[in-house]
């Protein structure tokens, strides 16, 4: 008996003070800062906000071994060395006359590729090229011959009129 | 300085009678230039205070009104920094406006205009096979190809990929290299980076002995020393050669790239005669003109 006085007196408390739920705010400053709200409660998103390697359950993909570059092997500690020939040194020494890194043909040359093939071709000329390679000869006089005519007829050439 | 400048002369003058050119020449400010232009003695200063040789350098022909820059010469010998003279260094050479815009655009220079691209793609016309129509151009309900290899096609020709060789070669012109060595060398000097030194022996050949000494001296982590000639004392070459940051380098090999890699700049007396002489004659040469013409292939630079 005493349970269903204790039940009754509990249902009398709450009608006299119902529990309240704000459902809306006052202002906008109290909605922003109880942050956003949360929907779909139990859901997992699968898709990765953060980290960089793909796969987190499982075997990582390979990364390789970060090696940095030596920045004091001779070849980088001494780059640009006798780039200065001509004023620290023999005033006739170019320095594309240095330059033997770089195929002799090519030492000093700037150019489009038509320009670049045309000397390509004065040079090899007079080798063996055009008798060992011939494939690669006569595909050389073909791109020059094609980039002549695309050149001359399908872009403008010399001054430009205004 | 100028109070010290004017007894050393006095007492010069009652030496020797060789020296009256000196003022001559001065006065005169013509641009004459022979190989002995600079004297740098070691002889016997006429104090009483000390016996040591102190090492002096006049310069032949100092500009007017601009004031000389001056660098103590230090030792190699021993691993504590003794002092050896007071050298004037010319400040057309060592003394000029840091630009530092043309000294960008000689690293970049520098950084380029060597580089060769040798990345080759093949057209439609290089790659093997694809002469043929390959179906008909109506019938087959197929798209109309006229070959298998055009760029449309998996192993097709690349229509617009790199050609090769491609250079990036370019020169800038003469006077900007030239100011962007002497631009470098007076922000080496005025920060503290550029050391004189009388020669380049050293006791030992042990690599500890150099390092020992660049800590001692907080010289910077990379040092670049410069002599006159590409041929060095064995001791140092054989010190140097296995510290991968201290590099040896003669005078027609210094840059502005160098010079800006190695933290310290350490040159020798010899050097610093050589590079002032061939930075003055550039700067006052006669024949400009010919060397500010622009770069022509095949006709010797």
């Amino acid at each position: 008996m005493s349970w269903c006085v204790k039940s009754l007196s509990l249902i009398c408390q709450q009608i006299k003070n119902p529990q309240l739920t704000c459902v809306r705010n006052r202002y906008h400053a109290e909605k922003i800062a109880k942050g956003p709200l949360l929907r779909r409660y139990g859901y997992r998103d699968r898709i990765l906000q953060s980290g960089t390697l793909p796969h987190v359950d499982g075997p990582r993909l390979p990364m390789p071994v970060y090696r940095p570059k030596n920045a004091w092997c001779e070849k980088r500690a001494l780059f640009g060395q006798n780039d200065y020939i001509d004023i620290l040194g023999n005033g006739d020494l170019h320095p594309t006359r240095i330059m033997y890194n770089v195929q002799s043909w090519l030492r000093g040359v700037k150019g489009n590729e038509y320009q670049i093939l045309l000397r390509k071709r004065k040079i090899f000329s007079k080798g063996i090229v055009p008798i060992a390679r011939p494939t690669k000869w006569r595909d050389l006089n073909k791109r020059i011959s094609y980039l002549y005519r695309f050149l001359n007829e399908k872009t403008k050439t010399g001054m430009p009129s205004n | 300085m100028a109070v010290v400048n004017r007894i050393y002369l006095f007492s010069r003058i009652s030496i020797t009678p060789k020296i009256l050119l000196d003022p001559i020449n001065r006065v005169c400010g013509g641009r004459r230039f022979d190989s002995t232009s600079v004297s740098s003695d070691g002889e016997v200063s006429n104090s009483s205070l000390s016996t040591t040789p102190i090492i002096r350098r006049t310069l032949a022909c100092p500009p007017e009104y601009k004031r000389v820059q001056q660098a103590w010469v230090e030792n190699l010998n021993t691993v504590e920094e003794q002092k050896l003279g007071l050298i004037d260094l010319h400040p057309d050479v060592f003394g000029a406006q840091p630009r530092i815009d043309i000294i960008h655009e000689n690293v970049e220079w520098q950084t380029k205009y060597r580089k060769v691209r040798y990345d080759h793609t093949k057209t439609r016309a290089e790659v093997r096979g694809g002469g043929r129509k390959p179906w008909p151009q109506k019938g087959t309900g197929k798209a109309r190809h006229g070959s298998i290899r055009s760029p449309l096609w998996r192993g097709g020709g690349i229509a617009h990929g790199p050609r090769s060789p491609q250079t990036y070669f370019y020169m800038l012109p003469f006077y900007t290299r030239v100011h962007g060595l002497i631009s470098c060398l007076s922000i080496k000097l005025a920060q503290d980076d550029l050391h004189v030194v009388n020669s380049l022996e050293i006791p030992t050949d042990d690599p500890k002995y150099i390092e020992d000494l660049v800590e001692n001296r907080n010289w910077g982590p990379s040092v670049l020393l410069v002599d006159e000639i590409d041929i060095m004392p064995r001791n140092i070459t054989a010190a140097t050669d296995s510290i991968l940051h201290i590099n040896l380098m003669p005078v027609y090999g210094l840059n502005v790239f160098s010079m800006l890699k190695h933290d310290t700049l350490v040159l020798t007396m010899a050097a610093v005669n050589r590079i002032e002489e061939k930075l003055l004659y550039q700067l006052n040469r006669p024949d400009f003109m010919d060397v500010t013409k622009k770069f022509m292939l095949n006709q010797n630079g």
